[in-house]
């Protein structure tokens, strides 16, 4: 019993265990794990984990999602989606950046918006500050590296006729950098409960039916 | 022990079910059933009926309480609604309006 | 690779304009326009644009593909590639960087009761 009492210092995730269901609206402002099963609608402006014991049957609006169970639904990200070894997925996927790892199974549409003009390997440095990642991976470290690259874009205005090999264009950046990054100290508009979408944001093609 | 914990910024509206401890620090709107204990924190707001095994409450609760074992409503919480558990506690300091039933008829 | 004297290149400077077909392997630096079908592996190279249909025993994207794809095994979507069109194979892989806007059909298992 007076375990549970430790639990109001760390109030900044959010646990579903494996024999929970939730079937319902379900939405917040931190990381959400689901070990266990959740239905209906979820909507976070953090991360959401499915975790290999984790059933989502719901259209899901999130900054980043990493799914290693099952998702039926949709996926709405302003920042990223992977599917790891274990995830399965049934759904379209909207979001800028989508990882699908050998191994994971998908049914369904990706949309990662407009494909930009910049070369496809600078884009994860140039698209998310590299505090708000969740998970580590090489590009995250090569990220502040980079950055300033693209701060000082006057050094190579004259080249008209190639097309910007190796540094990015910054005028592609704002898309995300002014949406999801709290952290940075940015005048962006604190973003909104529910996450703004690249992308056409309402196209819902798997239809949930709600047990009730 | 407690596997699941509702976040303070998290808000549900529906239904939760399951077999465990489950600890509420956000809002929970609906039904809340489960076979174990109901921690709801100071933090907290639930709109729910609730059907638990125990439950203890430091937060804010409207609905109606039904708990096979225990409901103990600790100081500073706030409850509105009935309460019907073989064993009732009601701490010094905690707000509650409503009926008590300690005579449950099943078990 | 077992069958490396299969293994056909076609160059950066080269357009080809039609249908491909053919049982070995192929990598495309240049461009490929029309169809393909190969029975093992093709590989389209960074600099390589493909817009085509395409069918193979396994393909890996390091360039730009529009068109659907149909692989028997595998298609890796490297960080560098821009992928178009809808995709049916067993694996699919898409690394993080890489560009692709299309569906993609994969045998998923799910619960029975979901």
């Amino acid at each position: 019993m007076a375990a549970t009492k430790d639990f109001a210092g760390t109030g900044e995730s959010t646990i579903i265990g494996p024999s929970i269901l939730i079937n319902g609206k379900l939405s917040g402002d931190e990381d959400l794990t689901v070990r266990g099963r959740v239905e209906g609608e979820l909507s976070l402006t953090k991360t959401l984990i499915v975790e290999p014991s984790g059933i989502v049957k719901a259209n899901v609006q999130v900054r980043n999602a990493i799914i290693s169970g099952v998702v039926v639904g949709n996926i709405s990200a302003t920042e990223s989606v992977e599917l790891t070894r274990e995830g399965r997925m049934v759904g379209d996927i909207n979001s800028p950046r989508v990882i699908i790892v050998d191994g994971a199974s998908f049914r369904g549409r990706v949309d990662m918006g407009n494909a930009e003009p910049r070369p496809a390997s600078e884009r994860p440095a140039q698209r998310t500050s590299p505090v708000s990642r969740p998970m580590v991976r090489p590009a995250a470290v090569v990220a502040p590296v980079r950055a300033p690259v693209s701060v000082a874009p006057s050094r190579q205005p004259t080249m008209v006729a190639r097309p910007p090999m190796g540094k990015p264009q910054p005028p592609a950046a704002p898309v995300i950098a002014s949406k999801g990054d709290r952290e940075t100290s940015k005048p962006a508009p604190p973003p909104p409960p529910q996450p703004v979408l690249v992308g056409e944001a309402g196209k819902k093609k798997v239809l949930l039916k709600k047990k009730k | 022990m407690a596997n699941t914990v509702i976040g303070s910024s998290i808000t549900i509206d529906g239904e939760i079910s399951g077999d465990e401890d489950l600890v509420i620090q956000g809002t929970v709107k609906g039904k809340i059933s489960l076979k174990e204990s109901l921690f709801v924190e100071a933090s907290a707001s639930v709109e729910a009926d609730i059907e638990v095994q125990n439950v203890e409450i430091t937060g804010k609760v409207t609905g109606n309480i039904a708990a096979t074992d225990k409901v103990e409503l600790k100081a500073d919480c706030r409850v509105v609604g009935d309460v019907r558990a073989p064993r009732i506690l009601i701490a010094d300091g905690a707000s509650f309006k409503g009926n008590v039933d300690m005579d449950v008829k099943e078990r | 690779m077992a069958n490396t004297d299969q293994i056909n290149i076609i160059g950066k400077g080269i357009t080809i304009r039609g249908s491909l077909t053919g049982g070995g392997g192929l990598v495309i630096e240049g461009r490929v326009e029309g169809q393909i079908a190969l029975k093992n592996h093709l590989t389209i190279e960074s600099s390589g644009v493909v817009e085509a249909d395409i069918r193979a025993d396994e393909l890996t994207i390091n360039g730009t593909a529009s068109g659907n794809i149909d692989a028997s095994t595998k298609v890796s979507i490297n960080q560098s590639a821009k992928v178009n069109g809808d995709i049916k194979a067993t694996r699919v892989v898409i690394e993080d960087g890489a560009v692709f806007n299309g569906s993609i059909e994969m045998d998923v298992k799910l619960p029975d009761d979901i």
